[in-house]
C-alpha cells in the first residue's frame, strides 16, 4: 500500500479546494454557515434503465439512498421516505467515467513557442527531490490542484460522472487521481492515490540545454530512472544492515516512491502520439516487467497485432481527423495517401480494436471540443461499433481497469448513485442527455428549452385602449428561430427573438407601420400551444398579450440534416499506411534461381559473365554456370536475368533514416541513447532506398556531441515494424564525434569549444569508465553482500562495452589531427574503432587509421561545406585504399542513399580503381567495417541472400535497379512498383471524392497541431554535414 | 572572443583562396583537334572528325578537314571526344567559398528588394571551387544571387579568367525573384499555420507588385524626360536596374518549385507583361501545357532531390524532365543554388534523368545547348558550330557517365589549367606515401 500522504502534501491539497484529514469530514464551521441535512433518499420511477451494456429493464425504478444505489429493478416498491422523480419516457444508464482527465494548463504556463525556456523551477524543490525537474513520480496529481469548474461542466453535458485524474507533464508525471464530477465535496475523491504512474516522452527542442532534448534522452532517462529506483531499494536495505560499511546513500523521494508503484504493481500509462511510441513503450515495459497501460492515439489501427501482444489497457481518444483540404486539385497534391487514409479510416478504430480484443476505455482528453465527444461516438456506432461496446468502453471497461468494478460502472445495487438520464436511446442522435446523478444527487444539464415557439399563432395584443388581432409566423430552428408578424397588410419581420431554456419568449418588432413610431418589444412564456406575456410600445405603454398555436411550423427542418448512413471504412490497413506500404507481408520463396545473369560475387570469384546464382531458405546456396532446381520444390522463382547484373545489397555505413530522433545534443557524452528505441519503420526513404538497391543501413546518432548514441544497424526489411528491421546479430556500435559540431559554441555555453577540450571529454568520459568497471569487478566480489551495490550507470555501460572491445566506435571526423588524437586515444585505452566517418583529411594521416586496424567510412566528393573540409578531395578514399585502410563511401543522406552503386563509380574514377574494387566501397568493405561481413556485403555461400538485380553495370549511370532482394524476399520491384503507384493514385482519386462529396461536419482534430508525424511536405533530412546543427 | 575568432578566420581564409591555377592566355594561334568524335550536340556526332578553331572561334568543324591555317598547332586525338563545355545553369559559382562561414557568402543581400545588386562584381576569379567545378568539363556558370524577394541580377561567367570582367560572358543575365510558398510550410519543428502563411504571402506579393509599378513610373518618367530640361528626375538605382526586364531584354528568373508558385507565378508575368523562366521547377511538369502556352522555359534543380511529398513516385524528380521533354517544354538540368561546391556533378543530375527514361541525346543537350538557350547565350556557347566560342572539353568518353574523365578544357580557344586544388593535394600525399614506402 502506499503510505498516506506527507503532511505536506496534506496542507496543500486541504487549501487547494477541500479539509480532508484521512478522508474524515472536519466539522463544519459554525461561523460559516449551519449544518446543511436535506435528505438524500430518491425513486427514480419508469425509466428505461440499462443497467449495463447489453441489459435492459423496462419501465424499471432506481432507488437512491444517500449516495448509493439502494435497488434498482420493475415495480419497486416506494420507500415511505423517497422521494420519487418521474421518468417515464427516459432513459438511465451508468454515469460515464473518464478515463484521462488533465488539468488544464494555467494561462501562465502557456509560453510563446521558440522562446528559450528556462527549465521550470521545481514547484517544491527539496534537498531529496530527482536531480532531473521532469522526474517527479514522487508528485500527487492532486498537488496544486485545481478544478476549473468548466471543465467538470463539460464533462458532465457528455454524462461523464466520474475522472481519472493524469498529471501531464513532465516524464515520470506522478501518480493518478480518482475523483467525481460534482461539485466538489469531501467526498468528491475516490482515491487520492490513483492507479496508475502517468509517463511521457517528454523534452525539450535540440537548443533546450535540459537533458534530455530529444526522444532518444527522453527514453533514456525512463530506462535509467527505472534502473535507478531498483538500485535505490538495493542499496538502502544493504545500508540498514550494514551502516558500519557504506556511506549513507542519499535520499531521493522520487526513486522511493517509484519503488513503491514497482511493488505495488501500479499501472504505468504512457502518453503516446503514435503507434509506434506505444510499442517503444511496450520494450520499456518488457525490460522492467510494468503493468502497461497506454494513453491511445487514435493510430492504433495501423499495428494492431503488435499492439494486442502488449496486453496493455488502453485509453483511446475520439480524435477523427479534420477533412484535408482537397477543394483544388492543387491543394490535394499537398495531401498524402496516409492522411486520405486516415481520415477514412479513423472513426473506426475503436471498432477494429474491439474486433482484435484490445480492451480499452474512451476518453475525451484529445478533443478541444469536448461536444464532439459523442458527436465521434455515434460516428463510430453508425460505421458498425456496436453500441454495447462502445457503451463498455465508457463504463464496465473503464471500471474494471482504474478498480472501480466494485463502486462503479454498473447501475446495482450498493453501487455508487453515478448515473445519466437521457430522453432516449443515447446512440440516437436526436436524444439529449437531460441531468447526470453524482453520489446520488442530480445535475440538470442545460439542455434544449422544452418549448418551441415554431408554427402559426394568432396573438391578441392590446394597450392603451387598443385591442389588435395578429398572426405570428415562426420558423428556423428550434433554438434559433425566425419570424414574422402579419398584421393586416403589412408583414413586419421579428427582431432579436429569444427562446431561453426556462422557456421564456421574447421578440421585438418595429412598430411603425402599426403606428408606434419605434420598437415594440414583447415578452413571456410558451406552455406548449399556449403563450402570453406582457411587452411595451415605443411610448412606455405596456402591452399584454396572449397566443394560441393554430399550426405547426410545416417546414420543421429536424431531419433535414439527417445525412446518409455512414459505413465503415473499406480500407485494408497497409504496412506501413500511405502510399507503398503493403497489405501482405512480402514471403520467401524457397528457392530462387537467377539466371544467365553478369554476377559480382565481390568475393573471390570476382565478377562473372552468364552465371547464375542460387538462393535456398534466404540463403546463398550457390553461384555458378547452369544451375538448375528439383521440381520436387514447392515454391521457387525462376529469374531470366540475361543482359543484367546481379550485385550483393548495397550496404550504407552512415545513414539517418528510419529514425524519429538523432541527436542528443544536451550534453558532451550521451552514450546511454539508442538509436534502436526510435526506429521509424515507417520511413518513406526506406522504400526509396530499395529502389537503389540500398539493403542495409548504419543508422547512427548525430554528431552534436563528442560521445553520442548507440546505433542501429538495420535491414531494409519495408512493412516490418522497428523491431523487425533490426540486423540480427550486427556488433554493437556508436557515434563519436569530433571537431566543429560538438566543438561549436552553445549558447547555455557547453564544453568544450576547442579541439582540444574534445580530447579531454573523451579521455575524461573513459577514465570514469574504467573506474566504474573496476568498482564493478571489485564490489562484485565484495565482502558476503555487505556493500551497497553500484549502481548501473547506462552511459558508462555503453562506455565499458567499447572498453571491452565489445562496442565499435563509428567517429565523425574531418581534419588529420582530430583523427590521430583519437588513434592515440584509442589505443591509450584499448579500445576499437569500427570506423572513422567522413574522415575528408583520411588520405593525410592513413597511415595510422590503417596501424590501428580502423576502417573508413567517407564521402565520394563532397567538400568546402563548412571550414574543416577545405581540403577534402576526391582521391581520398583511394588514397586510404592503397594506403591499406578499409574503405566505404556513405551516404549520410537519405537522397544520396538511393545511388550509392554510382558513388562508388567515383572511387573509379578518381582512383584509378578497376571496378570491382571500387564496388568494394558500397558492399563487402561497409560490411567489414560493421563487423556483418560473415552475413553481408558479397554473394558467398551460406550469406544472406540480399542481393540487388540491375538492368546493366552497376556503375554505369545509365543503370537501373530493377529488383532488391533481402533475405531472399523480394522487398523491391520496379515492375511491381509500376503497378502500386498506379493504385496510389487511383486510390487518391476516390477518397478526394469520398472526401468532397461527404457531407460530414468537420471535427476539430489537427494531427500535425498535435505532432505526431511530419508533415506532406516536410524533408526530416538530417546530415552530420550540414552547416547549421539540428 | 568572438570577433577575434572571426578575424583570424578571415585572414586564414585569404590566405589559402587564392587558387593556384594560372588563368590561361589568349588563344595565339588556331588550334586544330583531329581524328576524333566531335559531338555538335546541335546535329549528329562525326566520328573521327575534326574541329578548328581560331582567336576564340570556331572556325570549322567537319568529318575531313581540308583547310587550315598555316600556323595552325594540330592536336591527334585519336579515340576521344569533343563536346561543348558543359553549363551550371543556376548557381552561386564565386559567389561563396564555404557554405559554413558567414564571411565567405555572397549571394544573398540584406534586405528584399534589391534589383541593383550585381552577382558578377562579387564573383571572385580566384575561388578554389572554379577550377574543381571545371576539371570536369563545366565551363560557364550562371551565378546567381539569391537572397529576399528580389535578389539581384545574375551574370553567366566562364570559369576562367584574371578578373571577374574578363571572366563573364553575360550580363545581366537576368533578374532572380523568389516566389513566396502558396501554403503553409512545415519544416521538422518549423510550423506556420495556414492564416500566418497566407498573410506572409499577401505581403511578399505586395512588396513584389509596388516594386514593379514603381519601376514602371521611373521607367515613364524617365522617357518623357527629352533632356529639354523640363521633366528631371533623379536615378533610382533599383528602377534603373528593373530597365531591361520591363523591356523585355532579360528575363526575370523566377526561383518557384511547388505548383501552386509555378501557376501564380505564370499569372503575375502576365500581367506585368515580363518574360520569365521557371527556376527550380518541382512541378513544372504537372502544369506543362501552361508553360508551354506562354513559352516559359524552365531551369529543373535537382534530379537528384527526393520527392517532396510522401506518396509521390520514388522516380518523380528523376522523371520529370521527361516528362518535360515529352510534354515539348523547353527546359535544362541544373544543380541549383543551394551551394557552390558540387556542380562538377552537374553532368550526372543528366544521366540519371536519362537513366529513368529521358533519351541519352536530351540529356547531353540538357546540360548544354539547353541552358544555353535558355540563358540567352545560345549564339556564343552550348554547340559545336562555326561562329560560336571555342568553349569545348575533350574527354576520354560519354561525359554523362561518371568514369569518363575530362582531359582537356578550351574556354574561348584558350588551353585552360587542368589542375586544380584536389589534384595539388592528391599529388602532395601521393608523395607521403611514397616516401612512407606504403605505395609504389
Amino acid at each position: 500500500m502506499r503510505p498516506r500522504l506527507s503532511t505536506t502534501l496534506i496542507f496543500i491539497v486541504s487549501i487547494c479546494f477541500i479539509n480532508i484529514v484521512n478522508g474524515q469530514v472536519k466539522p463544519v464551521d459554525a461561523g460559516q454557515t449551519i449544518h446543511h441535512k436535506t435528505p438524500k433518499v430518491f425513486l427514480l420511477k419508469g425509466a428505461t434503465i440499462i443497467p449495463e451494456p447489453g441489459k435492459v429493464i423496462a419501465e424499471g425504478d432506481i432507488v437512491i439512498r444517500d449516495g448509493l444505489i439502494e435497488s434498482v429493478g420493475k415495480n419497486l416498491e416506494h420507500p415511505a421516505d423517497a422521494y420519487e422523480i418521474d421518468l417515464s419516457g427516459k432513459h438511465v444508464y451508468p454515469g460515464f467515467i473518464e478515463p484521462y482527465f488533465v488539468q488544464k494548463e494555467e494561462k501562465s504556463m502557456d509560453r510563446p513557442r521558440g522562446n528559450q525556456q528556462k527549465p521550470k523551477p521545481k514547484e517544491i524543490a527539496t534537498a531529496t527531490s530527482h536531480w532531473n525537474p521532469k522526474v517527479t513520480p514522487d508528485r500527487h496529481v492532486l498537488e496544486n490542484f485545481t478544478l476549473a469548474e468548466k471543465q467538470t461542466e463539460n464533462l458532465r453535458n457528455l454524462g461523464f460522472t466520474t475522472a481519472h485524474v493524469v498529471p501531464s507533464s513532465g516524464i515520470f508525471r506522478g501518480q493518478s487521481a480518482l475523483i467525481h464530477l460534482g461539485d466538489w465535496s469531501p467526498s468528491s475523491i475516490i482515491k487520492e492515490a490513483g492507479p496508475a504512474q502517468s509517463i511521457g516522452y517528454e523534452y525539450g527542442s535540440w537548443s533546450d540545454p535540459a537533458y534530455p532534448n530529444s526522444l532518444l534522452g527522453a527514453v533514456a532517462l525512463i530506462r535509467q530512472t527505472f534502473y535507478d529506483a531498483q538500485w535505490y531499494d538495493a542499496a538502502r536495505k544493504v545500508y540498514k544492515r550494514y551502516p558500519q560499511n557504506n556511506e549513507q546513500p542519499e535520499e531521493d523521494r522520487a526513486l522511493a516512491a517509484l519503488n513503491i508503484h514497482l511493488k505495488n504493481n501500479n499501472a504505468f500509462l504512457f502518453e503516446t502520439g503514435e503507434e509506434l511510441a506505444a510499442l517503444r513503450a511496450g520494450k520499456i515495459a518488457e525490460e522492467f516487467d510494468l503493468n502497461l497501460w497506454l494513453k491511445g492515439n487514435g493510430y492504433e489501427y495501423r499495428r494492431l497485432e503488435e499492439i494486442k501482444e502488449l496486453k496493455s489497457f488502453i485509453i483511446l481518444p475520439l480524435n477523427f481527423p479534420k477533412k484535408p483540404d482537397v477543394a483544388t486539385w492543387e491543394a490535394a497534391l499537398q495531401v498524402s495517401n496516409e492522411e486520405l487514409r486516415h481520415w477514412d479510416i479513423a472513426p473506426d478504430n475503436a471498432q477494429r480494436m474491439g474486433e482484435k480484443g484490445i480492451p480499452f476505455a474512451l476518453t475525451t482528453s484529445d478533443l478541444d471540443d469536448k461536444k464532439s465527444f459523442r458527436k465521434n461516438l455515434l460516428r463510430s456506432v453508425e460505421r458498425g461499433f456496436s453500441k454495447d461496446d462502445a457503451l463498455a468502453s465508457v463504463t464496465v471497461t473503464p471500471a474494471k481497469y482504474l478498480g472501480l468494478s466494485e463502486v462503479l460502472g454498473t447501475l446495482e445495487k450498493g453501487k455508487i448513485a453515478n448515473l445519466m438520464v437521457t430522453n432516449g436511446d443515447y446512440f440516437d442522435q436526436k436524444t439529449t442527455i437531460e441531468s447526470v446523478w453524482i453520489e446520488g444527487l442530480e445535475y440538470l444539464l442545460r439542455s434544449t428549452p422544452d418549448a418551441d415557439a415554431r408554427g402559426t399563432w394568432l396573438i391578441q395584443w392590446s394597450f392603451g385602449e387598443e385591442v389588435r388581432n395578429d398572426s405570428l409566423k415562426i420558423t428556423g430552428e428550434h433554438e434559433k428561430p425566425k419570424g414574422k408578424l402579419i398584421a393586416g397588410e403589412a408583414t413586419i419581420p421579428l427582431k432579436s427573438i429569444s427562446l431561453t431554456s426556462n422557456n421564456l419568449f421574447g421578440f421585438s418588432i418595429k412598430g411603425d407601420s402599426l403606428n408606434l413610431a419605434g420598437i415594440v418589444r414583447f415578452s413571456g412564456t410558451i406552455i406548449n400551444d399556449y403563450a402570453e406575456g406582457q411587452g411595451l410600445t415605443p411610448n412606455d405603454e405596456t402591452i399584454t398579450w396572449s397566443a394560441q398555436r393554430v399550426a405547426p411550423d410545416k417546414n420543421d427542418k429536424k431531419d433535414r440534416k439527417k445525412k446518409t448512413t455512414e459505413k465503415a471504412s473499406t480500407l485494408v490497413v497497409q504496412y506501413p499506411e500511405g502510399a507503398f506500404g503493403l497489405e501482405v507481408k512480402p514471403t520467401q520463396p524457397e528457392i530462387i534461381l537467377v539466371k544467365n545473369a553478369t554476377i559480382w560475387t565481390m568475393g573471390p570469384k570476382g565478377i562473372l559473365e552468364n552465371n547464375d546464382l542460387l538462393v535456398k531458405s534466404g540463403k546463398i546456396w550457390e553461384v555458378g554456370k547452369d544451375l538448375s532446381i528439383s521440381p520436387m520444390v514447392k515454391s521457387s522463382v525462376v529469374i531470366d536475368a540475361k543482359g543484367k547484373h546481379v550485385t550483393p545489397g548495397i550496404i550504407d555505413c552512415h545513414s539517418h533514416s528510419a529514425a524519429f530522433s538523432i541527436n542528443e545534443g544536451s550534453q558532451s557524452v550521451t552514450a546511454e541513447v539508442r538509436i534502436q528505441d526510435v526506429l521509424n519503420s515507417d520511413d518513406i526513404n526506406i522504400y526509396r532506398q530499395l529502389a537503389g538497391g540500398l539493403t542495409t543501413a548504419n543508422i547512427l546518432h548525430g554528431s552534436a556531441n563528442s560521445i553520442g548514441g548507440q546505433n542501429a544497424v538495420i535491414k531494409l526489411r519495408w512493412g516490418l515494424p522497428p523491431d523487425g528491421i533490426l540486423f540480427e546479430g550486427a556488433p554493437k556500435g556508436i557515434k563519436f564525434a569530433l571537431g566543429e559540431n560538438v566543438k561549436r559554441e552553445r549558447s547555455w555555453g557547453r564544453y568544450p569549444e576547442t579541439r582540444m577540450g574534445v580530447e579531454q571529454v573523451i579521455r575524461d568520459a573513459f577514465t570514469a569508465a574504467v573506474e566504474y568497471k573496476n568498482n564493478l569487478s571489485s564490489r562484485m566480489r565484495g565482502k558476503g553482500g555487505k556493500l551497497i551495490p553500484v549502481r548501473r550507470d547506462l552511459e558508462l555501460d555503453a562506455l565499458v562495452e567499447i572498453l571491452n572491445r565489445e562496442r565499435l566506435v563509428h567517429c565523425h571526423s574531418y581534419r588529420q589531427d582530430e583523427i590521430l588524437m583519437l588513434v592515440r586515444v584509442a589505443q591509450d585505452f584499448g579500445f576499437k574503432i569500427g570506423t572513422f566517418q567522413h574522415v575528408l583529411e583520411g588520405y593525410k594521416i592513413a597511415e595510422a587509421i590503417a596501424e590501428i586496424g580502423a576502417g573508413a567510412s567517407t564521402f565520394s566528393d563532397w567538400w568546402a561545406y563548412k571550414y574543416e573540409v577545405v581540403d577534402a578531395i576526391p582521391y581520398n578514399g583511394p588514397l586510404m585504399e592503397k594506403a591499406g585502410v578499409v574503405v566505404s563511401y556513405n551516404s549520410d543522406s537519405g537522397e544520396l542513399a538511393r545511388r550509392l552503386n554510382t558513388e562508388a563509380a567515383k572511387a573509379a574514377k578518381y582512383g584509378p580503381m578497376s571496378r570491382a574494387d571500387a564496388f568494394r566501397f558500397v558492399t563487402i568493405n561497409p560490411a567489414i567495417q560493421l563487423g556483418i561481413d560473415n552475413k553481408v556485403g558479397s554473394l558467398e555461400k551460406g550469406k544472406d541472400a540480399d542481393f540487388v538485380i540491375w538492368s546493366g553495370d552497376p556503375l554505369s549511370m545509365y543503370s537501373v535497379c530493377e529488383q532488391t532482394w533481402i533475405d531472399g524476399t523480394k522487398y523491391f520491384d520496379l515492375d511491381r512498383d509500376s503497378e502500386v503507384r498506379q493504385k496510389v493514385k487511383e486510390e487518391r482519386n476516390q477518397l478526394i471524392q469520398k472526401i468532397l462529396t461527404s457531407p460530414e461536419e468537420d471535427s476539430q482534430d489537427d494531427s500535425f497541431k498535435r505532432g505526431r508525424r511530419r508533415g506532406p511536405n516536410e524533408v526530416e533530412a538530417y546530415s552530420c554535414v550540414g552547416g547549421e546543427l539540428q | 572572443m568572438r570577433n577575434y575568432v572571426n578575424i583570424i578566420l578571415i585572414i586564414v581564409i585569404n590566405y589559402s583562396f587564392a587558387s593556384d591555377q594560372v588563368p590561361a592566355p589568349e588563344q595565339k594561334h588556331p588550334i586544330l583537334l583531329t581524328n576524333c568524335t566531335i559531338h555538335p550536340v546541335s546535329s549528329e556526332e562525326i566520328r573521327g572528325g575534326s574541329i578548328l578553331f581560331e582567336k576564340g572561334i570556331i572556325t570549322g568543324v567537319a568529318r575531313r578537314m581540308v583547310n587550315w591555317p598555316e600556323n595552325t598547332e594540330i592536336i591527334d586525338l585519336k579515340g576521344k571526344h569533343v563536346y561543348p563545355g558543359m553549363i551550371a545553369a543556376a548557381s552561386v559559382i564565386g559567389l561563396t567559398e564555404i557554405g559554413a562561414v558567414a564571411v565567405t557568402r555572397d549571394f544573398s543581400e540584406r534586405g528584399e528588394v534589391n534589383p541593383n545588386v550585381r552577382a558578377e562584381v562579387a564573383y571572385n576569379p580566384d575561388s578554389e571551387i572554379i577550377p574543381v567545378t571545371r576539371s570536369n568539363g563545366i565551363t560557364l556558370a550562371h551565378s546567381c544571387p539569391t537572397g529576399g524577394i528580389i535578389s539581384g541580377t545574375s551574370a553567366i561567367m566562364m570559369l576562367d579568367g584574371w578578373t571577374w570582367e574578363k571572366a563573364t560572358l553575360k550580363a545581366p543575365a537576368g533578374l532572380h525573384i523568389n516566389w513566396p510558398n502558396m501554403g503553409a510550410v512545415r519544416y521538422r519543428r518549423y510550423r506556420v499555420s495556414e492564416e500566418d502563411a497566407a498573410k506572409r504571402r499577401e505581403e511578399t506579393l505586395k512588396k513584389l507588385d509596388s516594386a514593379f509599378d514603381e519601376a514602371r513610373r521611373y521607367l515613364l518618367a524617365k522617357q518623357a524626360d527629352t533632356g529639354s530640361g523640363i521633366i528631371q528626375h533623379n536615378k533610382d538605382l533599383r528602377w534603373e536596374a528593373m530597365v531591361p526586364v520591363l523591356k523585355k531584354e532579360v528575363p526575370v528568373f523566377m526561383h518557384a518549385g511547388e505548383i501552386r508558385q509555378i501557376i501564380s507565378a505564370v499569372e503575375w508575368a502576365n500581367r506585368q507583361n515580363v518574360k520569365i523562366v521557371i527556376v527550380g521547377g518541382y512541378d513544372a511538369w504537372r502544369v506543362a501545357d501552361l508553360l508551354k502556352k506562354y513559352e516559359i522555359p524552365v531551369i529543373y534543380e535537382g534530379v537528384n532531390s527526393l520527392p517532396r511529398r510522401r506518396w509521390e513516385d520514388f522516380d518523380t524528380p528523376f522523371t520529370a524532365p521527361l516528362k518535360m521533354y515529352e510534354a515539348g517544354l523547353k527546359y535544362c538540368i541544373s544543380m541549383g543554388t543551394g551551394g557552390a561546391s558540387n556542380h562538377r556533378n552537374t553532368p550526372y543530375e543528366a544521366s540519371k534523368a536519362a537513366s529513368y527514361g529521358l533519351p541519352k541525346e536530351e540529356a547531353l543537350k540538357s546540360v548544354t545547348l539547353y541552358p544555353a538557350e535558355i540563358l540567352g547565350i545560345a549564339d556564343r556557347v552550348g554547340s559545336l558550330e562555326k561562329g560560336k566560342d571555342a568553349t569545348l572539353i575533350i574527354t576520354d568518353g560519354d561525359p554523362l557517365e561518371i568514369t569518363t574523365q575530362v582531359e582537356q578544357i578550351y574556354i574561348q580557344g584558350k588551353t585552360i589549367d587542368m589542375s586544380d586544388h584536389h589534384k595539388g593535394l592528391y599529388a602532395k600525399y601521393k608523395e607521403k606515401y611514397l616516401q612512407l614506402g606504403k605505395t609504389e
